[in-house]
């Protein structure tokens, strides 16, 4: 009798989850979005979720979830049923959670439903700084130490990336690294002349680039972008950026390890379709972002790849609190 | 007269009136509900309004955006609870009106005001706003570290009783305010290694609790005792009234305006400030401040709402935002394939005048929604108390989740309710802290920006201080603040006039 309760209940159990895979999504998919609204995350998510919805056949409630930053949102996930109906729509800097000591978890304990799309870099200056090119800021630190003033984001963020990588190629800088709590205050900083320099995502900037109020000094990228053709990407003036590039942040919406994988799929399919709509693909290429629209397999050798190459380049940077070794992340070309 | 077109085009196309009147009455009442906010709408509203046109999803935005400054003056006059950060000013004279059964003169002085209020800062948005964004744009990290230390000297106007307890309360508030993982390097700071420390503690949670928690407990003590009869017969005040404030609020206005141009600060602190600027101009108030001052409401009222146009300008002349809301706004525009940044103006120069259109509009129905409907109000502070209390703790607690869906929120409110009851009970006034919390990145960030960008060098720092005039005027302001606050002061004032002054 115990046992054919026990049967009864399980196969009760199992016929529910099919179910519920099987015409997922049945009730609204909560999307917690890691940074605040009005934010390139948050605009990205909120442009294309609307595309998938279509796909989908359901909502997705849109939340923005701030603070720590981003690891609130991606803990509250974590804690969340793995059952597909909770979304964390992320940017890159997760997988440097661990190296940086600013969490336990990163994505290797979520699965990739859809790397949206990547962003380049740029070097932008004030309009009135002594130089116009990347090769004059070289020269210019080197005849003013110490005068030269770098926005920054804090460790982990982009311009500590673009910092390292300067430092790992150029060796060391002798400049001023002058923090601010994300990209947009930064930017805004460099109009006022606070700041001399900022590496920023090209999206961010773009507008006030062509607007006359920032001018670029390098693409950071081993390619012209055809958004900026004039710009010269900064492996024109010197060759040893090649092997760190390309490099970029990126968008993309994931689902914790352990969703059924019908529910994956399903989310995926949407996705995809939502990274390849029309509208969003040309309101991304507007802002200078490239689309990658990567799933499965793909996406997850990405992301390893990206969290080998950017860790190692921060822990030899020493920018790091704890070395990637430690977690398992091995170095890359190892 | 393209551009006369343009700004008329929400008068024309009937079905854009009607939504900036919708988002204006809607935003009175989410402004009015502490915890819901303009910023939580607004960005509802991108998703919401995604395949829509983009000028009516901006003028449903440009009307709960209104509407919402106004409304947090709502349950500020009538519950003593702001309903948003910008309308805390306003329950230091406000409510006190109430408890005299004059809630609906209070009313209809917030809602007068705040129209005139808002019509500056539209008019400073339209014909100046290039000029206002290059001048936000001087702005250096010394500068807002001097902005900072101006508002924590505001300390001496929000204490009514003792100074000392006063600051203590303020510096109670900066302490809050510096918890959580420190946003430029991400260091721990009073988390006690606890993962519900690292994420900070919502300044909005600390206000709901300090003051609608804290003030339900308060009211439990009167339980029994009827309330206050309201005297509803003159809600519009007259034109008297309104001329006799206008030099006033005209000042208040500017510097709602500026404030709120500065990318940084928004509403909240150019209210408080204004109200400072208040109470040391006016020689001869209605009222002592605190007890009913008419001007204690003219100047918050007028400097929050003249804060929206301000927000408004760096947003259309750069793509930078002013405040939380214009940011979101500008996600909006990205949304609907607009490029918002300095060429918006020159590419799309009619989206600048709608909006403008747009804020007149949301502006005038303000005035309507405003001056109507107050009977239905002021109904609520006559409630009997056994139904008001449970009321407020219910709404406090709703409005605490929704900021962040974070239960962890709540329980810091119902903590901070707690304590703030204390802190009345043995007072120690409650504006300082929240002035701290607000104020405390402010100050935080701009310090430790402004000496790293001098190489950690006070010598270079004084000096970049000098060798700007917008430094040199604010740090004398700040000394001139400081020093008039001091007995010294005082005593030489005497000496000098051979009277005592009127402070």
């Amino acid at each position: 009798m115990k046992h054919f309760i026990v049967g009864a209940v399980s196969a009760l159990v199992l016929g529910a989850t099919t179910a519920a895979a099987a015409d997922y999504p049945t009730k609204e998919i909560q999307g917690i979005i890691q940074w605040g609204a009005g934010g390139s995350t948050d605009t990205v998510m909120r442009s294309v979720t609307p595309h998938a919805e279509d796909v989908l056949g359901g909502t997705v409630v849109l939340q923005n979830m701030t603070g720590a930053v981003g690891a609130i949102a991606l803990n509250h996930v974590a804690g969340a049923k793995a059952d597909g109906y909770t979304l964390l729509m992320g940017a890159e800097n997760p997988l440097l959670y661990k190296v940086m000591g600013l969490g336990d978890k990163d994505y290797s304990e979520f699965t990739p439903i859809n790397l949206l799309a990547r962003g380049t870099a740029v070097l932008v200056a004030n309009v009135d700084a002594p130089f116009d090119d990347y090769a004059g800021m070289m020269k210019y630190i080197a005849e003013n130490p110490g005068e030269l003033r770098l926005g920054a984001t804090g460790p982990g963020g982009l311009p500590s990336v673009i910092t390292a990588m300067m430092e790992s190629v150029e060796g060391d800088l002798d400049v001023i690294s002058v923090p601010y709590d994300g990209d947009g205050p930064a930017l805004t900083a460099l109009q006022g002349g606070a700041i001399d320099v900022m590496p920023a995502v090209l999206g961010a900037a773009i507008e006030s680039i062509r607007g006359g109020k920032m001018k670029p000094l390098a693409i950071m990228d081993v390619e012209a972008s055809d958004k900026l053709p004039d710009v010269k990407p900064v492996t024109e003036f010197n060759d040893g950026y090649s092997s760190l590039l390309p490099w970029g942040p990126f968008f993309g919406v994931f689902v914790k390890n352990g969703t059924p994988d019908d529910v994956v799929a399903k989310l995926t399919e949407a996705y995809a379709a939502g990274a390849e709509n029309e509208d969003f693909v040309s309101l991304m290429d507007g802002r200078g972002y490239t689309i990658m629209n990567m799933s499965g397999d793909e996406a997850q050798d990405f992301l390893t790849t990206w969290q080998q190459n950017t860790a190692w380049l921060l822990q030899d940077a020493g920018l790091t609190k704890a070395s990637p070794e430690e977690f398992g992340i091995a170095k890359p070309g190892e | 007269m393209d551009m006369f077109l343009a700004f008329l085009t929400v008068i024309t196309q009937p079905q854009l009136l009607l939504l900036v009147g919708l988002g204006t009455f809607a935003g009175v009442y989410i402004g009015a509900i502490p915890g819901l906010s303009v910023t939580m709408a607004v960005s509802i509203l991108i998703s919401f309004t995604f395949s829509w046109e983009v000028y009516p999803a901006l003028a449903l935005m440009v009307g709960i955006y209104m509407g919402g400054v106004y409304g947090g003056s709502r349950t500020a006059i009538l519950l003593n609870i702001p309903g948003a950060p910008s309308a805390i000013a306003t329950a230091m004279d406000g409510y006190p009106m109430a408890q005299r059964g004059e809630a609906g003169t209070a009313i209809g002085v917030s809602t007068v005001m705040s129209f005139i209020g808002g019509f500056i800062g539209i008019g400073v948005l339209a014909l100046a706003a290039p000029f206002v964004s290059d001048f936000a744009l001087t702005f250096q990290p010394r500068d807002y570290m001097l902005l900072a230390i101006l508002g924590i000297l505001l300390v001496g106007s929000l204490s009514s009783g003792s100074l000392v307890k006063g600051i203590f309360a303020g510096a109670l508030g900066i302490a809050i305010g510096a918890v959580g993982r420190d946003p430029l390097t991400f260091t721990e700071r009073f988390t006690f290694d606890l993962q519900i420390m690292e994420g900070g503690i919502s300044f909005i949670a600390v206000m709901i609790g300090m003051f609608g928690v804290s003030e339900a407990l308060l009211q439990l003590h009167h339980v029994d005792k009827t309330a206050v009869k309201q005297k509803i017969s003159r809600i519009v005040p007259s034109l008297g009234t309104v001329k006799k404030h206008l030099p006033l609020s005209m000042q208040t206005s500017t510097i709602g305006v500026i404030i709120g141009a500065l990318p940084g600060t928004g509403g909240d602190i150019a209210a408080l400030m204004a109200y400072d600027h208040a109470k040391r101009v006016t020689k001869n108030p209605s009222r002592p401040f605190g007890d009913g001052a008419i001007e204690g409401l003219v100047a918050p009222e007028t400097a929050n709402n003249a804060a929206v146009g301000g927000a408004f300008i760096p947003m259309m002349t750069l793509g930078i935002p002013g405040d939380a809301v214009t940011a979101i706004m500008i996600g909006a525009l990205f949304i609907h394939g607009l490029n918002p940044g300095p060429m918006l103006m020159v590419d799309n120069p009619n989206m600048f005048w709608f909006i403008v259109g747009a804020l007149v509009m949301a502006n005038f129905f303000i005035l309507l929604f405003g001056l109507t409907g107050i009977k239905i109000f002021t109904k609520i502070v006559e409630m009997p108390r056994s139904v008001l209390i449970p009321l407020i703790l219910l709404l406090s607690i709703v409005g605490a989740f929704a900021v962040n869906n974070s239960v962890t929120d709540v329980y810091w409110m119902l903590g901070f309710g707690v304590f703030g009851y204390f802190m009345r009970h043995y007072g120690y006034p409650l504006g300082p802290v929240i002035l701290g919390v607000i104020l405390s990145r402010l100050l935080d960030d701009n310090w430790r920006r402004a000496i790293i960008s001098e190489r950690e060098d006070l010598g270079r720092f004084f000096s970049g201080i000098f060798s700007s005039p917008l430094s040199t005027v604010l740090l004398l302001a700040v000394i001139f603040i400081f020093v008039s606050q001091t007995p010294l002061w005082r005593i030489a004032k005497t000496r000098l006039f051979g009277r005592t002054g009127s402070n």
